[in-house]
């Protein structure tokens, strides 16, 4: 084929027609492309190319999105080898996010000879979104070897290398360029420039040899041309760390605080470099020495508490503490919190700090601070009476300051006093209303108090609401992770509520809604992972390789981040309940005609649920009963895919419902021994014991359970109750009792009473909110 | 303490979203957050919470990761961030390289702590450093009286103009510069302390001066 011709030179009269609904197509204008297509498909109904163009036409002129696919599928079907063909449905499934789809077909695109080398580029881009690391070298340097006059493709190329595992070929590549480059570079270049010389060293450190890193660094510095003065210097002190070059090293540790005073890493390298991390007596004046360099900087202040005892800590802690209330720094108790982890520390600053007390009722600021001080440091110790008391007096006195507020909900908050919590918060949001931190706190506070609309109406006053009721529709399209899984929280709790009622219309609605919110927070995600596809080519151009990994890295955990745990736990828990408590969704209620008040009813629920525009099942009703009639859970299903890290402790947990619902009981064996190895005492363990001995469906066939009862005497041989409780049960935790809450036998339950006694009663009403539903 | 102010990362960025959400009415989802950091590296800071290991420890320190969009690692949770930028409007009318601050904020219970001007102040020196940025240019509401306060007393930023309802809501901002010299940003030097000369041997020079202290 020659180079010019891109499609296949059949100059028939279709072909130009062809062409010329390409040219409309390209130009954005679907509605007349579509025309002249249809003109080919009515001469010609089996052109696999106009079919294939329809599709895509019929997708982006937002005519009839739902049949695009049916066109992009008969034109594969009618000549999957025409890569013309193929390059649209590359196209087409790019668009639709599915980019394994549009990976295959952009590769068929150039197997099947087409000369259109910028395939190649989102060929490229497809790989990386879906990690085909090992094709994705030979795409990048196909692009390169097309264009080599660009630094962006040596530079992808580079980066492929690496992805793939390859060092070295990645760093020749980074030489080559930097070579072809060197004298041809321009201001705006310079950048680009920087980034790249500081990437090849990145490659050259990963590959293990530090003096060949050292070397490499001392050269690109010398060039004047890396702009980026802290890599430079956290590499070198890096690099002379690890070749045991100390002394060299504390000096640059001097120059990164000389710029940065405020990391307190810096300082503990520093101690490393100097060696003295043993020694506290030269500690100590090394931080002395150190506050006299950045005396408005708190590490050189406060990681000397963390060594010092006695009288010393004392003493200390007692400049660092008294100093902060003085200023009237609100954190000041935060800031020292950590040291509670140590009883006597926490006993020395209580009396440091009330002692102080004593002495400041005539300084009505520091009083008021102190005041704060110590009631946080009540509540920390449980005693939230006292605390009470102690935040009382504070907002007697100074009835104005906002945090005072905030404490004080929290204190309401831990003693289960919830409704009383929100009101307080509320009464802290009225001193500040331009502040969203406040109104932040308040709608959480809402939440929690299972007071969704309050929430609602309270934080949609920073919201922007355009045409909408309130401020969910702005929430849900800004991402607001924090306040949708509050919510979906409190609508399972909602849920549980009612159906300790027997109020089932109230519990259906509510699990309803909860389910919907989950799936809307796993959108997000999804939406964070899609967020990647354009950077694969942008930061190559850019010139910013070294973030571009680091993106890389991030997007490959988002699934597996302690926050998208607590959404899988969720959404498996509303999807779960709803398949154990079917009878809410399946009896048919009739189609009796609501009242008048209940359409009223119905309809407020809708403004304060409805998160997008158009949503025909805004209850959630509808998915939730064909999840339950269908049974394969898939909803659950496609996320166990997305947990890449097969060792979390949380995989296997997920794993193990999931699949005790789909009866896979071997399957679940597998999590549990998993499970075992990773965390030999957690709670789950107890409890999958007892599913997999006691609660097997009864369809089950013998085989399979003869295989699960034997695959228990290994490690669980001698586990009987009484053992299990003990070995698994036997702390005096939230996270336990969680897991006791769903264990019906009385054995369990006596202990889980036992703990609730122990747990305060914020955490001991969860558990009762939960046990409702069990 | 135990506040550390870094670089951002881009696994901060979900809690620098978090903390914008939590204290502004300004938001942006994710992919502008990425913009900013895979164009500009460099231009973005955070401070978080940390961990400190103590030497007599009674209670464990958390190992997990709190299930919270604060929090980017075990005891690391996000309480500031600044997240600027080099203009790349191509419709600006001034081709001078530009920062601008698209966003800072502190949770509420730490503030007046001088994190805003730290998170500032390295944001300054970087923007200056590794893009060249000849002044850097922001907008604040009319009444926000602490940011006021920060920019204009505190960073000795200048009020260029009133932008008339620059804001959702229609209020006014101010437009806000400040022309960056390199050697007179170093975020140390607005501490004054003694400088560190960084000739001395600091264990020698301990030991010297401190041998009384030490006994
Ligand atoms: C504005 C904001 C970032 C300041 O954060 P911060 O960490 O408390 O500020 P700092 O402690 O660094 O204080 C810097 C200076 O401002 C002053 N300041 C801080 N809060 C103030 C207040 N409420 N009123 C008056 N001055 C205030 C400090 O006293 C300090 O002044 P100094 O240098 O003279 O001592 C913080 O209040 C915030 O996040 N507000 C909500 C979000 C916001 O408005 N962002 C700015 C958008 S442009």
């Amino acid at each position: 084929m020659s180079k010019t011709a891109k499609y296949r030179p059949t100059a028939s009269k279709e072909e130009n027609q062809f062409r010329e609904a390409l040219k409309l197509y390209d130009s954005k204008q679907y509605k007349k492309s579509l025309k002249v297509i249809d003109g080919v498909l009515k001469k010609n109904p089996h052109h696999a190319e106009s079919l294939a163009l329809k599709g895509l036409a019929l997708y982006y002129s937002d005519t009839d999105k739902a049949s695009a696919e049916s066109y992009i599928t008969r034109a594969l079907e009618k000549d999957s080898t025409n890569n013309v063909v193929n390059h649209i449905a590359g196209i087409y499934y790019r668009a639709v996010k599915n980019y394994k789809e549009a990976a295959k077909w952009y590769q068929a695109a150039m197997d099947h000879g087409s000369t259109n080398k910028s395939i190649l580029r989102d060929l490229s881009s497809m790989q990386s979104q879906i990690r085909d690391f090992k094709n994705l070298p030979k795409s990048r340097l196909g692009y390169l070897e097309d264009q080599p006059g660009y630094r962006a493709n040596w530079t992808a190329s580079a980066v492929a290398h690496q992805l793939h595992g390859d060092l070295a070929n990645a760093e020749k590549v980074l030489g080559r360029i930097e070579d072809l480059i060197r004298d041809k570079l321009q201001e705006s270049d310079y950048f680009e420039h920087s980034e790249c010389l500081l990437y090849r060293n990145d490659v050259i450190a990963q590959m293990g040899d530090y003096e060949a890193a050292l070397k490499d660094l001392e050269r690109i510095e010398a060039t004047n041309m890396v702009l980026d003065g802290l890599s430079l210097l956290e590499k070198r002190a890096d690099y002379l760390m690890k070749l045991n070059r100390k002394k060299e090293a504390s000096l640059v540790y001097r120059k990164l605080l000389k710029r940065n005073p405020d990391n307190a890493k810096y300082y503990y390298q520093l101690e490393d470099a100097l060696g003295v991390r043993n020694s506290p007596r030269v500690r100590l004046a090394l931080y002395e020495k150190l506050a006299s360099f950045y005396p408005k900087s708190d590490p050189p202040n406060f990681i000397p508490l963390t060594f010092l005892a006695g009288e010393e800590f004392k003493q200390k802690a007692k400049n660092y503490v008294l100093g902060q209330l003085r200023r009237g720094v609100p954190s000041t108790f935060v800031n020292v919190k950590p040291l509670y982890k140590n009883n006597s520390h926490a006993a020395t600053i209580y009396s440091i700090v009330s002692e102080f007390f004593e002495t400041v009722h005539d300084q009505p600021l520091t009083y008021c601070w102190t005041a704060y001080f110590l009631a946080q440091h009540h509540y920390h110790v449980g005693s939230y009476s006292e605390a009470l008391k102690m935040i009382e007096l504070a907002i007697n006195h100074t009835p104005t300051l906002v945090e005072l507020y905030i404490l004080k909900a929290r204190i309401y908050k831990r003693m289960n006093e919830l409704d009383q919590a929100a009101s307080v918060m509320n009464e802290g949001l009225k001193l500040d209303l331009q502040d969203r931190f406040i109104n932040t706190k308040t709608t959480k506070y809402y939440l929690r108090a299972d007071n969704v609309h309050r929430a609602i109406d309270t934080i949609s006053v920073f919201t922007k609401n355009d045409d909408s009721p309130n401020g969910l529709r702005d929430l849900h399209l800004m991402q607001s992770i924090w306040f949708i899984v509050e919510s979906a929280e409190s609508y399972l709790r909602k849920y549980r509520k009612a159906l300790g009622e027997h109020n089932d219309t109230e519990a259906k609605t509510n699990l309803g809604f909860a389910f919907k919110r989950y799936v809307s927070l796993t959108k997000i995600f999804e939406e964070f992972s899609d967020d990647q596809v354009d950077f694969h080519h942008y930061c190559m151009r850019k010139g910013t390789p070294r973030a571009y990994l680091t993106m890389i890295d991030w997007a490959d955990n988002l699934f597996d981040q302690p926050m998208y745990n607590r959404v899988l736990d969720g959404l498996s828990e509303s999807v779960l309940e709803a398949v154990r408590h079917k009878e809410l969704f399946l009896t048919d209620h009739g189609h009796k005609k609501l009242k008048k008040e209940e359409i009223r009813k119905r309809e407020e629920l809708v403004q304060y649920s409805q998160s997008v525009a158009e949503d025909d099942d805004v209850f959630g009703e509808k998915a939730l009963q064909e999840i339950i009639r269908d049974e394969k859970l898939d909803v659950l299903v496609k996320q166990q895919a997305l947990l890449h890290q097969q060792d979390a402790v949380f995989t296997q947990i997920f794993n193990f419902r999931v699949n005790f619902q789909l009866k896979k009981y071997v399957l679940c064996l597998q999590s549990l021994n998993k499970l075992l190895a990773l965390d030999k005492r957690n709670p789950f363990i107890g409890y999958m014991v007892d599913q997999l001995r006691n609660h097997l469906a009864e369809s089950t066939p013998d085989t399979i359970k003869k295989i699960v009862s034997v695959g228990l005497m290994k490690n669980f041989n001698k586990a009987d109750t009484a053992n299990l409780l003990e070995t698994y049960f036997g702390a005096n935790n939230l996270e336990t009792a969680l897991v006791l809450a769903r264990m019906s036998e009385t054995v369990f339950q006596t202990r889980l009473s036992e703990i609730k006694e122990k747990l305060d009663p914020y955490s001991r009403g969860l558990v009762s909110i939960v046990q409702l539903s069990y | 303490m135990a506040i550390t102010i870094r670089q951002a990362t881009i696994e901060d960025l979900e809690g620098m979203q978090n903390a914008n959400l939590t204290n502004l009415p300004e938001n942006y989802t994710m992919k502008y957050y990425l913009y900013h950091l895979l164009s500009w590296p460099q231009a973005s800071f955070v401070a978080t919470t940390t961990d400190p290991e103590l030497d007599h420890q009674d209670k464990p320190s958390a190992h997990e990761t709190k299930r919270d969009m604060q929090y980017v690692a075990p005891g690391e949770k996000i309480v500031g961030y600044v997240l600027g930028k080099m203009d790349d409007d191509p419709e600006s009318e001034d081709k001078t390289p530009h920062g601008h601050v698209t966003s800072l904020s502190v949770m509420r219970t730490y503030r007046r702590m001088g994190l805003a001007e730290k998170l500032m102040r390295q944001c300054l020196y970087s923007l200056c450093e590794n893009y060249d940025a000849k002044y850097v240019s922001l907008h604040v509401r009319k009444s926000n009286r602490a940011a006021l306060h920060l920019y204009k007393d505190t960073l000795k930023f200048e009020v260029l103009s009133i932008e008339k309802s620059y804001y959702q809501d229609k209020e006014d901002a101010y437009y806000m510069k400040k022309n960056l010299v390199l050697s007179e940003l170093v975020p140390s030097s607005f501490q004054g302390g003694v400088e560190d000369n960084l000739d001395e041997d600091l264990l020698e020079s301990i030991l010297e001066e401190g041998v009384g202290k030490l006994n």
